[in-house]
C-alpha cells in the first residue's frame, strides 16, 4: 500500500514492545486527537458564540438549546477538554513512570509540561467564557490569586483580567487567550512536541545493546491502533455528550446571586481547598507553583535513569521521581476529594 | 485488530444514530415574541396550556419573562426556571418590584393610581402592625397602642395618619416568651406569610394572594372564599399563643360566611366582601395604619343612607374616571358616560352600584354577576337614630337567624 499523508507522519517502523498500548496507554495520541476535537468543535462554537458581557451567556444558551446539535458539539467541547486534562495528566505520568524523560528527551518533557500548563489555562478560559452566574466567584478567586503575587502581581492581573472588576470586565480578555493567546502556543508547541518526538528517537525505548525484544510492527499497523484509539475515545465522547450534558447557569445580569457557585472547576479544587488553610499567595500560588517547578525539574537534577531502563515500567533508578510522581498526584487527588 | 477496527467503527456508527435519535425527540420549541420587550422567548414550549393570566395582561403583550423572569432562551426545565423571581409567584412581596413594578405599570405614581405596591405593602394586610402592637402592648413591651413594628419595615413619606414608618418586628428579640410564642405561632395571615398547611387555608403569597382565585389567574373579581383563606378559618387563643382551626365544615354559605359567632345580616353573606368593602380598605391607601379598625369604614349606611339622607352618589361624565377602569377590568356591569353610581364618603366609587330612575339601586355581584335592587332607608319604616348607624345597631332588627 502506498503510503498516505497520515501514515507519512509516523517513522516506518517502531519497537513492538513499545507500541503496545499497555506501554504508552494511548495517552500521547489521545491529547492530539482530542485537540482536533476541541479545535473543531471550538470553530464550529465560534459561529454563534457573541464574546459580550450583556451576550455572552445567552449566546451559550442559543448554542445550548437553538442550533440544530448545538448542545451536542458543546457538550463534545466540554467532555474533550475535560478528558484532555485527565489524558494529559496520566501521558505525563507515564512518561515518569517509565523513565521516558531521560536524555534526549528531557527539553521534550519541558514542552510537555508546558502544553500540560496550558492545556489547564485553556480549560480555565473555556470555562469562564460561558459567563454565567456559575463563573463570578471562581474567577474572582482565581484572578485575585494573581493579585499576591509580590512586585509583579498587579501587572500579571492586568495582562489576564484587563484590570477592574474581573467579572465584569474579564471576557474580552479570556475570549482573546483562549482563542489566541494560548490555542496558539499550544499549536505551536504541540507541533514542537511531536517533531521532537520524531527527532529524540520515537518512543523512548531502552539503547540497542540492552533491549531485549527487537521486534518491530509497521506504521500501517501503527496507524490502525490509532484510528482504533480513536474510535474508541470518540465512542467515549459520544456517550458523554449524550447523557451528561456540559454545566450551563443562569446568565448574569449584574452580580451574580450569594448562592451563586463559589465551588472552583474540578480541576482547581486542589488549590481552592489550600486556600481554607491560610495565605493565598503560599497555598493559592507558592505551592502550585512549586510543583511544577518539582515536575520540571525531574530530568534534570533528580538521579538519572540508567539507559537500560530507559522505556520500561516502574525501574529501580528513577525511583525518587516515581515516588515524587506519586505524592504529587495522591496530594492532588486527596485534596480534590476534600473540597466537597 | 480488522476485526476491532470494524467492531468499534460499527459501535461508533450506532453511538453517532443514539446522538440523531435524542435529538429528533425534543420537543419543537415555540417562540414567542412579546411586543413589550421584542425579545425571544421559549417558555410555552412546555406551558402552552397554561391557562391565560388575565385580559389585562396578555402574554402576546408581555411574555412570561417580564413578570416571572427565568431564563427566556433554556429549554431545559432546571436552567429555565433557575432566575425565576419568587419561585412560582413572582407577586410574592420580596419580589414584587421586580416583577410587577415600573411606572407604567404597579408601582408608578398616587395621581396615576399607579402606586398599587407601595398601597399594599404599607396597607395594614401586610404589616399586621395592628396586632403585633396589641399583643406587645398587652404583654408590657409597649405603653400604648402606637404600632412600632411591621412585619416588614416600612416608611411613608406622606404620611396622613401620623405613621411614617414601622421596624421590622423580630420575635426573637422580644423579652416577653408570650409575644415570642406569638411570633412563631401567630405571624400566618398576614398576605405574604405562607400559609397553614390545608386546602381551607390555600392561597398563594403577595399580590396573588388576593387576585389569584385558581391556576395561573390574575383577577379582581375576588369571591369571599379567596377572602376565607385567611379570614373566618378559626381563632387565635391569645393564653397558650396557638391557632385554634375552625372545627365546623360548613355546606351552607351562610354557615361559611362568619364563624358561628357571628352575627349578620342577609346582604353580609348573600354579597361577596369586595361587594361591599373598598379598594383602599383592602389593599390599602398608601398610608400606615395602626390597625384594621383604622382602615375600614364602609358601613350599612354607605349604600342604604340613613332616615334622613340618602347614599352619596357620583354622575359619570369624566371617559377617564377610574369607575369605568374598574368596570372594564371586572366587567359586571355596562357603565355609561351619564351614568349616576354610588360613592363612599371618601369619594371611591361603588361602581357596580347604580342609581334607577325610579330613586331605587341596582348592584351587580363582583364576584358572582348576581343582579339585586334595593331601596334607600329614607322612606321607609325604620325607626333607627341617624347618629347610630355602626353595624351592630343594624343587626339588631336585621340579623339573620337561621
Amino acid at each position: 500500500m502506498r503510503p498516505s499523508f497520515f501514515h507519512h507522519l509516523h517513522p516506518p517502523t517502531i519497537p513492538a514492545a513499545q507500541a503496545r498500548w499497555r506501554h504508552t496507554l494511548g495517552a500521547g495520541g489521545t491529547t492530539v486527537f482530542l485537540m482536533l476535537v476541541l479545535g473543531v468543535t471550538g470553530i464550529l462554537e465560534m459561529f454563534y458564540y457573541v464574546p459580550n458581557p450583556e451576550e455572552a451567556a445567552l449566546s451559550v444558551q442559543v448554542i445550548t438549546y437553538h442550533v440544530p446539535y448545538g448542545g451536542f458539539i458543546r457538550n463534545l467541547h466540554y467532555w474533550s477538554a475535560q478528558l484532555l486534562l485527565i489524558v494529559s495528566a496520566v501521558h505525563l505520568l507515564r512518561v515518569i513512570f517509565t523513565a521516558a524523560y531521560g536524555h534526549p528527551r528531557r527539553f521534550n518533557y519541558l514542552l510537555g509540561l508546558g502544553l500540560f500548563v496550558l492545556a489547564i489555562m485553556l480549560d480555565f478560559t473555556g470555562y469562564i467564557l460561558r459567563w454565567d452566574q456559575g463563573i463570578c466567584w471562581p474567577l474572582t478567586t482565581g484572578t485575585n490569586l494573581i493579585k499576591t503575587i509580590p512586585f509583579i502581581g498587579d501587572f500579571l492581573f492586568r495582562l489576564a483580567v484587563g484590570g477592574g472588576d474581573a467579572c465584569k470586565t474579564a471576557l474580552t480578555r479570556f475570549y482573546t487567550w483562549h482563542l489566541f493567546g494560548l490555542t496558539i502556543p499550544v499549536v505551536v508547541l504541540g507541533i514542537w512536541h511531536a517533531f521532537r518526538v520524531r527527532r529524540d528517537g520515537g518512543i523512548a525505548v531502552p539503547p540497542p545493546h540492552a533491549r531485549t525484544d527487537n521486534v518491530r510492527i509497521s506504521r500501517n499497523e501503527l496507524v490502525r491502533r490509532e484510528v482504533l484509539t480513536m474510535f474508541i475515545a470518540s465512542i467515549l465522547l459520544v456517550l458523554l455528550s449524550s447523557f451528561f450534558p456540559a454545566p450551563i447557569a443562569p446568565a448574569m445580569i449584574g452580580k451574580p446571586s450569594p448562592d451563586a457557585e463559589t465551588r472552583a472547576p474540578w480541576f482547581f479544587l486542589w488549590v481552592q481547598q489550600m486556600l481554607k488553610w491560610g495565605d493565598p499567595f503560599i497555598f493559592g500560588v507558592l505551592i502550585p507553583f512549586g510543583i511544577l517547578v518539582i515536575l520540571a525539574f525531574i530530568p534534570y537534577i533528580f538521579p538519572k535513569p540508567a539507559d537500560s531502563d530507559i522505556g520500561t515500567w516502574f525501574p529501580k533508578s528513577n525511583r525518587l521521581a516515581q515516588v515524587a510522581a506519586t505524592v504529587i498526584a495522591v496530594f492532588i487527588i486527596i485534596l480534590t476529594l476534600l473540597n466537597r | 485488530m480488522r476485526r476491532l477496527l470494524t467492531l468499534s467503527s460499527f459501535l461508533l456508527l450506532l453511538s453517532i444514530i443514539l446522538v440523531w435519535w435524542n435529538n429528533s425527540r425534543q420537543p419543537k420549541p415555540i417562540e414567542l415574541i412579546p411586543t413589550l420587550t421584542g425579545q425571544p422567548e421559549y417558555c410555552l414550549t412546555c406551558h402552552a396550556d397554561l391557562p391565560k393570566i388575565s385580559a389585562s395582561h396578555p402574554v402576546e403583550t408581555f411574555g412570561c419573562v417580564t413578570c416571572h423572569g427565568g431564563e427566556r432562551l433554556a429549554l431545559n426545565a432546571d436552567l429555565a426556571h433557575s432566575s425565576m423571581r419568587g419561585g412560582a409567584n413572582p407577586s410574592d412581596l420580596s419580589v414584587v418590584e421586580a416583577s410587577c413594578g415600573g411606572t407604567n405599570c404597579h408601582s408608578g405614581s398616587e395621581a396615576d393610581d399607579r402606586h398599587h405596591i407601595q398601597r399594599v405593602t404599607t396597607s395594614i394586610q401586610s404589616t399586621y402592625a395592628g396586632a403585633i402592637a396589641s399583643i406587645r402592648f398587652t404583654f408590657g413591651a409597649q405603653v400604648d397602642l402606637t404600632p412600632r413594628y411591621g412585619i416588614n419595615a416600612v416608611t411613608d413619606d406622606e404620611t396622613q395618619t401620623g405613621i411614617t414608618s414601622l421596624l421590622a418586628f423580630d420575635p426573637l428579640s422580644e423579652a416577653n416568651p408570650s409575644i415570642q410564642k406569638f411570633g412563631e405561632e401567630c405571624l400566618t395571615c398576614h398576605i405574604n406569610a405562607m400559609p397553614r398547611e390545608g386546602e381551607d387555608y390555600s392561597r398563594q403569597t403577595g399580590c396573588s394572594a388576593c387576585h389569584s382565585v385558581g391556576e395561573h389567574t390574575l383577577t379582581t373579581a375576588i369571591p369571599y372564599t379567596q377572602c376565607n383563606t385567611c379570614h373566618n378559618r378559626g381563632n387565635y387563643d391569645l393564653r397558650t399563643m396557638t391557632f385554634t382551626k375552625r372545627d365546623d365544615h360548613p355546606i351552607l354559605r351562610i354557615d361559611d360566611y362568619y364563624q358561628p359567632i357571628g352575627v349578620f345580616t342577609k346582604c353580609e353573606y348573600t354579597l361577596d366582601c369586595i361587594d361591599c368593602h373598598t379598594r383602599s380598605e383592602s389593599m390599602g391607601d398608601g398610608d400606615i395604619h395602626k390597625d384594621q379598625a383604622s382602615i375600614e369604614y364602609v358601613q350599612c349606611k354607605t349604600c342604604h343612607g340613613t332616615l334622613d339622607e340618602l347614599p352619596l352618589t357620583k354622575t359619570l361624565t369624566d371617559p377617564n374616571d377610574i369607575a369605568f377602569t374598574l368596570a372594564f377590568l371586572n366587567p359586571v356591569i355596562d357603565l355609561k358616560l351619564g351614568d349616576t353610581i354610588l360613592v363612599t364618603e371618601k369619594g371611591e366609587p361603588l361602581w357596580n352600584i347604580r342609581i334607577l330612575p325610579n330613586g331605587t339601586y341596582e348592584m351587580y355581584g363582583k364576584a358572582t354577576r348576581q343582579y339585586f335592587t334595593f331601596r334607600p332607608v329614607m322612606g321607609t319604616a325604620c325607626e333607627q337614630n341617624p347618629d347610630e348607624q355602626e353595624s351592630h345597631y343594624c343587626h339588631e332588627c336585621h340579623a339573620v337567624e337561621h
